[in-house]
């Protein structure tokens, strides 16, 4: 972990360090270190003040917990997803790459369906069939980050599995098990983990759509996505409800797609001494 | 005899379903490799000759013929064959799991086969020139003349009756290739498996082999042991290649 942090250059690093900040503040949260979200502090619409830092809401909440609810909201809701699209994605991934032949046709022209819907249309259709809350939530940003990890991941599956490592263990007689386990597994999980970390971002993103038009995360409970709505509602009188929430939620997106990048320099090197 | 292929066949078919043309890989191809024997199989690229080899080691089956190991057609399932036979591969680079300490790479096959003691693969490192000290080491630490060793090892570490080398020195430089070639010699002295060595490179397979069989689009052209081939082949395909050698 040590060595990941090393070789990772200073715009990760940096990525990685706003990253842990919005965790804590999500944790923060959590023990009401700003204060009670949804507790009602003074006038409606205050700008930001001594008393409250990020101003008041339409309702005379201080914003400052609101927004910390709401990292915490939207990163875990996103986080969850991802773990689920992660594991689901390796699974048919490895499977279709290894497998190749019919095996790896259905796979992919499975996703290709999931594929042709734009993101925002999917999760949308998703809410309007499992009713609008979190779980349509968590379920839209699992349907739309399935594809490109799935794909991403039976591609370098695909590789893994011509190499001599893979076709020696199968000549030593390991099961399909053990082969796909110990041998590719281990090998594509650079890709997972890269993958993974642009998924989280796209998940912030559907989130936040999601929440912004309604279908995701049902005020009072607060999500980046629901400010952002609540905030735009009063954007002329009070744009200070609007600007923190989209601060944060650029900030989130930035942050971990630079992580990203400087993960997928460091895991993903084309090819290790392509000299010898 | 440990491995029969008797006029075996293998077609790969490729294109769009209308107009799926047919490749022959291997057409009606006997080889015979005899209890303790070494057989050369040399041919250019695209010949057939890891096909071949992966008909041998059960990995492909064949459109038509037989292919028996031990006097037995091949089990429906591959661990029956678990340890008995192995494969030293073509690329150093691919040959390991680069995820895995060479020692546990080289136990693989002990592994698998359910035995516990590890024993064999620090005696095994030393059989083939290594220190056993390397067992703890990854793979790219290693260089590529010791990757093909680990790799030797692996393959022997269950003590198996019949290993292919399929290219198995092609991508070292010379000296470690002739260093590479003396080990495999010793080892099957005194392990005594047979072997299908499969090469591009004449002058390798000439060093280790005890019969040549040739291999042109599939077919097996001239079968001689490799004194008779090299002083006097039959086929005027094997002058051809012994010319350009």
């Amino acid at each position: 972990m040590r060595a990941l942090l090393r070789d990772l250059d200073g715009l990760s690093r940096a990525g990685l360090a706003c990253l842990a900040l919005l965790v804590l503040v999500a944790l923060g949260s959590v023990v009401h270190l700003g204060g009670d979200p949804d507790a009602i502090v003074g006038p409606r619409l205050q700008p930001p003040g001594p008393q409250w830092w990020l101003g008041t809401d339409n309702l005379g909440r201080s914003m400052l917990p609101r927004v910390m609810e709401g990292v915490g909201t939207t990163l875990l809701l996103s986080s969850v997803a991802v773990l689920v699209t992660a594991v689901v994605s390796a699974g048919f991934g490895i499977l279709a790459g290894y497998r190749g032949g019919y095996v790896s046709e259905l796979v992919l022209r499975l996703v290709e369906v999931l594929y042709s819907f734009p993101a925002v249309v999917l999760a949308i259709l998703v809410a309007a069939v499992m009713g609008p809350g979190q779980t349509a939530a968590l379920a839209a940003i699992v349907l739309v980050t399935i594809p490109l990890m799935t794909r991403l991941v039976r591609a370098a599956a695909a590789g893994v599995a011509r190499r001599d490592y893979v076709t020696a263990a199968v000549i030593s007689g390991a099961r399909l098990s053990r082969v796909l386990g110990r041998h590719v597994l281990p090998n594509v999980s650079g890709t997972i983990a890269v993958q993974g970390t642009y998924a989280l971002s796209v998940g912030i993103s559907v989130e936040g759509g999601l929440s912004f038009l309604g279908f995701g995360v049902q005020p009072p409970q607060a999500s980046l996505g629901v400010l952002i709505r609540q905030g735009g509602t009063y954007m002329i009188a009070a744009p200070w409800l609007v600007a923190g929430p989209c601060a944060v939620l650029v900030v989130a997106i930035l942050a971990i797609n630079v992580l990203g990048d400087g993960l997928r320099d460091r895991l993903e090197p084309r090819q290790p001494r392509s000299l010898t | 005899m440990i491995l029969e292929l008797d006029d075996v066949t293998v077609t790969f078919a490729s294109g769009p379903p209308l107009r799926r043309r047919v490749h022959h890989a291997m057409r009606g191809v006997t080889l015979h490799v005899a209890e303790g024997e070494t057989l050369g199989l040399v041919g250019e690229s695209g010949s057939g000759k890891t096909t071949t080899s992966r008909v041998a080691l059960g990995l492909q089956r064949p459109a038509a013929g037989t292919v028996r190991f031990e006097g037995r057609p091949f089990p429906k399932r591959r661990r029956e064959l678990a340890g008995r036979m192995q494969a030293v591969l073509q690329h150093p680079h691919w040959s390991l799991n680069p995820r895995m300490r060479v020692g546990q790479s080289v136990a693989e096959p002990l592994v698998v086969l359910g035995r516990r003691d590890t024993a064999p693969v620090a005696e095994m490192l030393e059989h083939v020139g290594l220190e056993p000290e390397l067992a703890a080491r990854y793979p790219h630490e290693l260089s590529g003349g010791q990757r093909q060793r680990v790799s030797i090892a692996r393959a022997l570490v269950t003590r198996p009756r019949f290993v292919v080398f399929d290219e198995a020195v092609s991508a070292l430089d010379v000296s470690v290739q002739g260093q590479i070639l003396n080990l495999i010699k010793d080892l099957q002295a005194e392990y005594g498996f047979s072997a299908l060595f499969i090469s591009h490179d004449l002058g390798a397979v000439r060093y280790v082999a005890d019969r040549i069989a040739v291999m042109r689009d599939g077919e097996i052209v001239e079968t001689a042991g490799t004194e008779t081939f090299y002083t006097a082949p039959s086929h005027e395909y094997s002058r051809r290649l012994l010319d350009a050698l």
